[in-house]
């Protein structure tokens, strides 16, 4: 039985049967006394030969199939990180194009840089309800520009308003000069995120305003706060808008520049 | 006046006035009705609500002496304060 698995180890010279293996580990396990003859010629015979007796006959294959199929390993998992980069690069560059429209909706539903929110037709001043619960405090400031030789000041420091009611304010300005001036104004609302509910029916800003020498005129800022103030958890706690008229000459013949941020809504 | 420098993207934006702009009363025709609303105003502690019937008296004059373009009282918000049947509307040439 045991001589076939001799010979076949002359012949090929390569991994031994399991049958063989599992006999000659059988074998070793007995004591030297108690191994027959024939095992001891078997190793005898290995030892010559310089065999490598590979007990586990199994794992061979596996061992060299374990280191390439590491490499195909190695290699798919670069694919897959590979893979993943690209789309990451792509998701990217998709994301910075589509995000203008979408920070564009972004704003208009929250309100963001001013973007008007409320609604400003000329019908809601005919509809709306005062919401008599919320006083709100108006207070006025009037500036004029460095060479702008008026004097400029409101007629009142400040008013209380509740949203919903429309409310007259008026400022003065007097021309000390002998010479007929041109003034044109802007205003400013602050808090600015106020400013979205801050309607002005009509006023006397954006638009020439002369004044003759030594002359002094009233000046109307007809306005009304958004009822939907009210409702904005972002105003609960808005008390006080102040509100800023700045006056500059406007020369003869000068071009205006364009007022930053003006735009009909 | 905010300029865009702010890093914040809260920057104000200034809107015209819904019905533009109120042309100047030099000649004070309705400086009187203008007094009357101040004194109210001063009297009630400034508050807007006490005198409304001022101010809608000193926007009729303004209405009448040609210095604003006539509207119902309705659109100005005065519904309230309606008393009478409102003048005809005659809508003149904004200024």
């Amino acid at each position: 039985m045991l001589l076939p698995c001799v010979l076949r180890e002359f012949s090929r010279c390569s991994t031994l049967s399991m049958h063989c293996s599992r006999v000659l580990r059988l074998q070793q396990k007995l004591q030297p006394s108690e191994r027959g003859l024939h095992t001891r010629a078997q190793e005898f015979i290995a030892r010559r030969m310089g065999l490598r007796w590979k007990p586990q006959t199994r794992g061979i294959k596996n061992r060299s199939n374990k280191r390439g199929s590491q490499e195909d390993e190695w290699k798919s998992k670069n694919k897959t990180v590979l893979t993943y980069i690209a789309a990451a690069g792509v998701g990217m560059i998709g994301i910075s194009y589509a995000s203008v429209p979408l920070y564009r909706l972004y704003c208009q539903a929250s309100g963001l840089g001013g973007t008007a929110v409320a609604g400003h037709d000329a019908d809601q001043v005919a509809t709306m309800t005062p919401v008599k619960d919320r006083v709100i405090k108006i207070s006025f400031n009037a500036d004029t520009h460095a060479s702008m030789q008026w004097n400029f000041r409101p007629q009142q420091s400040e008013i209380y308003v509740v949203p919903g009611e429309t409310a007259l304010a008026f400022y003065r300005a007097r021309n000390p000069t002998d010479k007929p001036v041109i003034g044109i104004s802007t205003y400013n609302v602050v808090p600015f995120d106020a400013g979205q509910y801050f309607n002005k029916i009509q006023c006397f800003c954006f638009e020439e305003q002369r004044l003759n020498p030594k002359e002094e005129v009233d000046m109307p800022v007809f306005f009304y706060i958004d009822p939907e103030f009210d409702e904005d958890p972002r105003m609960a706690r808005v008390d006080t808008i102040v509100l800023s008229y700045t006056f500059f000459e406007a020369k003869e013949g000068q071009p205006l520049p364009p007022l930053p941020g003006y735009s009909y809504k | 006046m905010s300029t865009a420098m702010n890093f914040s993207s809260k920057a104000f934006k200034p809107r015209a006035p819904d019905k533009g702009s109120f042309p100047l009363d030099h000649f004070g025709e309705c400086k009187g009705f203008k007094d009357t609303f101040m004194k109210c105003l001063r009297d009630n502690s400034f508050d807007n609500s006490m005198c409304r019937l001022q101010s809608k008296d000193y926007l009729q004059c303004r209405m009448d002496n040609q210095l604003m373009a006539k509207e119902p009282l309705e659109k100005l918000g005065f519904a309230d304060l309606k008393e009478s049947s409102p003048s005809p509307e005659d809508k003149d040439a904004k200024e």
